[in-house]
């Protein structure tokens, strides 16, 4: 079976938070609710480099391991997906995340995040596969479509790659060839002094 | 001849001096390529551990220009290894404990029985105070480690979608009574500091073990050392525990993920002692003691336990003549004399 | 099946029981025979009866300060669950939707917690005081625990669900409310509204002779 994986290309990305867009739109996400996100490190200054981020569908999930009701499950394509009706929205997957996935759509005073919502990778939840109930829950489910994620189809530059993990790093492979730098170099470029 | 070689090696030495210029300097080759490795420095951002220096995102929320949180995967194993699992073995073992110890040793008895002459210990306020946060506290304890053990203990047999429902309603529970906790506290502790500040005798009563080390006599005021002790656990941790409690329960103010952790650990291994040492002071105030439980329910005791327990108090009543006999006892609570019991029931009619 | 007895025949079985219960009961009071006042009018008995029904939300000052719990957490108990029963953002929209037709602005989030808590405190107080002050638990009825637990229980299934994503714990808490509007108007929880004619009819019988009461 595949094993589903984004990649990031910090060469290629451009901040155009066209992934953010997409995202939002296609899943209908309410405010204050992002799945995904850009981040740019050392914003203005030589070396600026941004990266698109959301849910990285782990193996060895920690969301998974830290989850008072334990509300995850992992599909068989290793995509990490969670169920709405379980979750009570204490917030211990968002402490848990490497990435601060895990979003909520309240912040208000005593905790009352409401339910958890993430990043599917496009593959819906728990209900049935194209229900209304799994549209309004989990957002669009492109997967079962047989297509992938529309925040990498919707990046300008195919700096966001998703999909099965030898694939995309395959993709990339070829990318890091072409470009001529080693694999120590990443994201680096030579430079001119003097 | 020596002179002479001795001015040929100055005259050698001299020049040399006059032409050394210090250390060796860094010689600029200005037409070379110098290759900076700005891979390094971006992949050193991206790997930090302890989101020293964070990105910029344009979704603007909590900890949204921090890449990577290493300390989260690191929170979570600790929850579930150590944290639930020692937590759990340390309550259990407390509980075990205590229970062996009555086996063995049974209800510690007055030497001479009660006596039925009273004196008044506890008022209704300091009493009502009392109860009010021993409820609080109980109702939080057991949500408390609902949500915390309940996933290796409780799903296992209630299956995940009841368990889903205990576990909301336990969570939001506890988030709403915590303040309530806090509150209670501050009343406790308003009523009750004085009485609990340590003095002269109480480290003869640790020494004593409390009566369990020697001849079974150990020398007490109004609160024994036991109970000064647990007083201040109790104060202290739980105001550790109230206010990590706060912090976890307004993320409105924004605080990071590394904060939200750090104060889970504080706030839970705190749960965790006073969890295990309230079971030891439930035993000791209800069947561990004779005598014990009628101070916080009614607010008088028997002058025979304030001799045993708290000498130098019971010493004081006696010489201000603060005992009420028991005739008198029975009299004031509506009963025929001897009965311990402390109040009428059907016999009052309503 | 059980939610559709809760949200349903219960809940209006329920409510005619509250209001044709609190009715009667209202109407068997103003309207019982009164032994007839045989002195000399010195003052209005009306004046005196509306005075008192003010005048006694605050203690007299020479027992205030004995009954100074009683009235801190008296006050905090009923303030907050005035403002948890008709400001308190799910009621509003439940009354809006179920009974009245139309709403208001709820409190903020923060507040309605607040007033839940401040409830809380001063019932768990109250009741606790009821239990360990010798009088009180002397004359103390059956009555006046289950009222108190009573109330208390629909307080805590609210608290339950305040996630609002659970069915059952939802239903566990409108279950909980239609017992209390049952249990209402037999008990001593009809305080809610005779504390009016009660204050009234002694405000009037002191007024009369000229006594502020």
């Amino acid at each position: 079976m595949a094993r589903m994986k984004f990649y990031c290309d910090a060469e290629r990305c451009i901040e155009c938070n066209a992934c953010v867009t997409a995202c939002k739109n296609e899943h209908e996400i309410p405010w204050g609710v992002n799945r995904r996100r850009v981040v740019t490190i050392k914003d203005g200054e030589q070396g600026e480099r941004s990266l698109s981020v959301a849910c990285m569908h782990c193996s060895d999930a920690p969301c998974a391991t830290v989850c008072p009701v334990d509300c995850f499950y992992t599909t068989g394509d290793g995509i990490v997906l969670h169920d709405k009706d379980i979750c009570i929205g204490c917030g211990y997957c968002f402490y848990a995340c490497p990435f601060g996935a895990p979003q909520f759509p309240e912040e208000a005073a005593f905790a009352s995040r409401g339910k958890m919502d993430k990043c599917t990778f496009c593959a819906g939840g728990p209900e049935e596969d194209h229900s209304s109930d799994e549209y309004k829950k989990y957002g669009r489910n492109r997967l079962s479509e047989g297509k992938l994620p529309l925040c990498a189809e919707m990046c300008s530059t195919k700096a966001l790659l998703s999909g099965d993990a030898d694939v995309i790093s395959d993709i990339y492979r070829k990318r890091v060839i072409n470009r001529g730098s080693s694999a120590f170099n990443w994201g680096g470029n030579a430079k001119i002094t003097g | 001849m020596k002179i002479q070689t001795l001015l040929l090696l100055v005259g050698l030495l001299l020049p040399q001096l006059a032409l050394a210029d210090g250390p060796p300097e860094q010689k600029n080759f200005p037409q070379g390529v110098s290759t900076e490795r700005l891979g390094d420095e971006l992949w050193r951002e991206v790997r930090q551990r302890d989101m020293q220096s964070s990105g910029i995102s344009q979704v603007k929320g909590v900890d949204s220009g921090i890449l990577i949180n290493a300390r989260g995967d690191q929170w979570a194993r600790f929850r579930m290894d150590q944290l639930s699992t020692f937590g759990g073995i340390g309550i259990a073992a407390i509980f075990a404990i205590i229970v062996l110890f009555y086996v063995v040793r049974g209800r510690v008895p007055i030497e001479g029985g009660l006596s039925g002459n009273m004196v008044h210990r506890f008022t209704d306020y300091e009493r009502v105070v009392h109860w009010t946060l021993a409820i609080v506290f109980l109702f939080l304890a057991i949500t408390g480690l609902i949500l915390l053990l309940g996933r290796p203990l409780l799903l296992p047999l209630f299956g995940k979608e009841v368990f889903s429902i205990l576990a909301s309603a336990s969570k939001e529970g506890h988030n709403l009574f915590g303040p309530l906790f806090l509150v209670s506290l501050i009343m406790m502790l308003i009523s009750f500091a004085r009485r609990n500040l340590y003095e002269r005798g109480d480290m003869t009563w640790l020494l004593k073990g409390g009566g369990l080390i020697g001849d079974g006599h150990a020398s007490g005021g109004f609160f024994n050392m036991g109970e000064k002790t647990w007083y201040w656990m109790v104060i202290l941790i739980g105001l550790v525990i109230a206010i990590s409690g706060l912090i976890l329960v307004s993320p409105n103010f924004g605080q990071g993920r590394l904060i939200m952790g750090l104060s889970h650990v504080v706030h839970t291994i705190g749960a965790i002692i006073l969890i295990a040492v309230s079971i030891g002071h439930m035993y000791l105030g209800s069947i561990g003691s004779e005598g014990a439980l009628e101070g916080m329910k009614t607010g008088y005791v028997d002058i025979n336990w304030a001799d045993a327990h708290h000498d130098r108090w019971g010493k004081v009543c006696h010489e201000e003549n603060l005992i009420i006999p028991a005739e008198e006892y029975a009299r004031l609570q509506g009963q025929k004399p001897g009965s311990t019991d402390e109040m009428a029931t059907a016999e009052q009619g309503k | 099946m059980i939610e559709y007895l809760i949200d349903g025949p219960l809940w209006y079985f329920s409510l005619a029981v509250f209001v044709i219960g609190v009715v009667w009961q209202l109407v068997s009071i103003v309207f019982a025979s009164r032994k007839q006042d045989l002195s000399v009018a010195r003052d209005s008995a009306t004046s005196g009866a509306i005075r008192t029904i003010f005048t006694r939300f605050v203690p007299h000052k020479e027992i205030s300060s004995q009954i100074t719990i009683q009235v801190v957490a008296g006050y905090l108990f009923h303030l907050g669950l005035f403002a948890l029963l008709f400001f308190a953002a799910p009621h509003v929209v439940f009354l809006e939707h179920n009974l009245l037709g139309f709403g208001w602005t709820p409190m903020p989030h923060w507040a309605f917690i607040v007033s839940a808590q401040a409830a809380f405190l001063g019932l768990i107080f109250l009741w606790l005081r009821r239990m360990v002050n010798p009088v009180s638990r002397l004359i103390s009825t059956l009555d006046d625990h289950v009222a108190a637990i009573l109330t208390f229980v629909v307080m805590l299934t609210g608290c339950f669900a305040l996630l609002e994503g659970s069915t059952g714990l939802r239903l566990l808490h409108r279950f909980s409310v239609e017992l209390w509007l049952i249990y209402f108007p037999f008990s001593a929880l009809m305080h809610t509204f005779t504390f009016i004619p009660s204050r009234a009819f002694t405000g009037a019988w002191f007024g009369r002779r000229g006594i502020d009461a």
